[in-house]
């Protein structure tokens, strides 16, 4: 059994940790309810970094959260990072193993000197078909035989969209992907939120974001998600970016409470990747996630 | 059938990301003009900037040598003639060496090639597998014939010859050189002092070593696998093993000696 610190976050609130706080982190070990990393940062056979995740690992439950297996390819996955994402399973034991409902893996011009696939580096959308679904329930097939245990998939934030005849609702197909695969979802609420503002904007919804994005909860079935993702977008009036690289605003924390309501005490992850601000501000964040909760209290009140 | 239309979809995208220029259209995606160069200029931005966050932070000396615009430059035209092949960016740029020996306007800088090439030896250093000396092991250079025994070198121990002085200007770019190591490294260059260099954890992080052709020959005959015997006679007769023991160790260069044939007839581990 892992030691955990008492404290208001303790509940299932956790944060992205990121390596400009790996020396705060190990100096306070805020109490938190788990901590979530990008699984690739921890692919190297040794070094700094593994060390520092071993050490987190020995106070707190890590959720692996992966942005690299490009789940939703239809090149197929790549052999190579599902052996480094097995083994760092196996050296971490983490609470939950997530990735992204995307592709990134293709055989294209400029073609590989070995023939091999390319990997763009993003998360890419997919198109919600029939096709997709398969080729996505293959992958997540593979990969949960592989690691013997269920993941997480996470809606996109998606800038370009297909319109295909075949094509049906994103939280239908999300649903479907579940129970056909046996994974969970990890629902990415800025992500419902970013492209909502996109779909007003370009006239593809009527619907206010934060009504469009809570309509995207409701439409999911109960249990069926996993984990909560959390963060701030930025939007330039023209295109809304899901950049991680601010607080989260009350539009999505809006859809938080909406969530809350619906799926009960589902994990969530405060994340932030751009700009990253003190450590200090993502704990404030996650502080601001528990008082959402079911029974939350606000640390001031929890603390005394 | 569906499938392979996805597949397509797929492809398309992929191909109107890394073209020098983006395409007009995107068969089989929904955006059309305006709409379409936003989202698809999101994502080829993004691609941009990982690219250069990645070459950053990978060739910390080749940027002090040349510029951190320059490197950016450099790793967004990488990342499309040359993109990624795996989901771990750690696993990108390692054919940047190549690609700067290519460029002729960089030909006037001979020498940023090798060092790209020791950014990265450091790079896999500070990534190998942890592992410490076994010095119980070291008991066996006394009792066992140079042709029965093999020295391993440490996991994280990378090997590096150059025509250039790559040491010397890697050196120069660390924080508390001295005042005029710059100064010094440039003469070397002018004077084409080429440098062998063995990279290897202290701690987390890796230390640069010149040393003696040698001791280099020695440490690239070890790290092949060859017999003491014959990572001698790869040294020379100028090599002197006790002092390079006594520096292997204190540099934590060092493995394990181990049989080459066990006592017992199974293969070393």
């Amino acid at each position: 059994m892992k030691a955990r610190p008492p404290g208001v976050r303790a509940a299932q609130v956790g944060i992205g940790l990121r390596q400009p706080h790996y020396a705060e982190w190990a100096e306070r070990r805020p109490a938190l309810g788990f901590v979530e990393v990008h699984s690739e940062n921890f692919f190297a056979d040794g070094g700094a970094a593994l060390a520092v995740l071993h050490g987190v690992r020995a106070t707190h439950e890590v959720s692996l959260h992966g942005v690299g297996l490009a789940l939703g390819s239809a090149a197929g996955l790549d052999s190579w990072h599902l052996d480094r994402l097995a083994r760092l399973v196996d050296r971490i034991d983490p609470v939950r193993v997530s990735d992204h409902a995307c592709f990134a893996r293709g055989p294209v011009a400029p073609p590989g000197r070995d023939g091999e696939p390319l990997h763009a580096a993003d998360l890419l959308p997919i198109a919600f078909t029939p096709g997709s679904l398969d080729i996505l329930c293959a992958n997540v097939g593979r990969v949960q035989e592989r690691l013997g245990r269920s993941i997480l998939v996470e809606n996109l934030s998606a800038y370009l969209s297909v319109d295909a005849a075949d094509a049906m609702a994103e939280p239908e197909f999300l649903a479907t992907l579940a129970r056909r695969s046996g994974c969970r979802l990890l629902l990415d609420l800025n992500n419902l939120v970013v492209n909502a503002i996109n779909a007003q904007r370009d006239g593809r919804s009527i619907q206010a974001p934060v009504a469009a994005a809570c309509g995207f909860v409701d439409a999911l079935p109960p249990g069926v998600v996993g984990e909560f993702h959390l963060a701030g977008h930025a939007d330039d009036g023209v295109l809304a970016i899901d950049d991680h690289g601010s607080r989260v605003p009350a539009s999505v924390w809006a859809v938080y409470r909406h969530a809350l309501a619906r799926f009960g005490d589902v994990p969530t992850l405060i994340e932030w990747d751009t700009d990253l601000p003190p450590l200090d501000v993502l704990l404030a964040e996650a502080d601001q996630a528990v008082v959402c909760r079911p029974g939350g209290r606000p640390p001031a009140e929890a603390a005394a | 059938m569906s499938v392979q239309r996805e597949a397509e979809r797929q492809a398309v995208l992929l191909a109107g990301l890394f073209a020098a220029a983006p395409p007009a259209a995107l068969p089989g995606w929904a955006e059309r003009g305006e709409r379409l160069a936003r989202g698809l200029g999101a994502y080829r931005a993004n691609g941009s900037a990982i690219a250069e966050r990645a070459l950053a932070a990978a060739c910390p000396t080749l940027a002090a040598l040349m510029g951190e615009d320059e490197v950016a430059a450099l790793a967004r035209a990488l990342w499309r003639t040359d993109p990624p092949r795996r989901g771990d960016l750690a696993q990108w740029g390692e054919s940047l060496p190549a690609f700067i020996a290519a460029q002729r306007d960089l030909d006037p800088w001979p020498y940023l090639a090798d060092c790209a090439r020791l950014d990265f030896a450091i790079r896999r250093s500070e990534a190998a597998a942890d592992a410490d000396t076994d010095r119980t092991s070291l008991g066996r250079l006394a009792e066992l014939p140079p042709e029965s025994l093999r020295l391993r070198l440490r996991p994280d121990v990378e090997l590096l010859a150059s025509r250039w002085p790559i040491a010397s200007l890697h050196a120069a770019q660390q924080p508390g050189a001295a005042p005029d190591a710059l100064e010094r490294a440039d003469a070397a260059v002018t004077l084409r002092l080429g440098e062998s260099v063995v990279v290897a954890r202290a701690g987390w992080r890796a230390a640069v070593t010149a040393v003696a052709p040698p001791v280099f020959a020695w440490m690239q005959a070890l790290a092949a696998g060859r017999t003491l015997a014959d990572a001698l006679a790869a040294a020379g007769a100028d090599f002197d093993l006790p002092g390079w023991l006594l520096q292997a160790l204190q540099h934590g260069w060092l493995g394990k000696a181990e049989p080459i044939n066990d006592p017992l007839g199974g293969e070393p581990s």
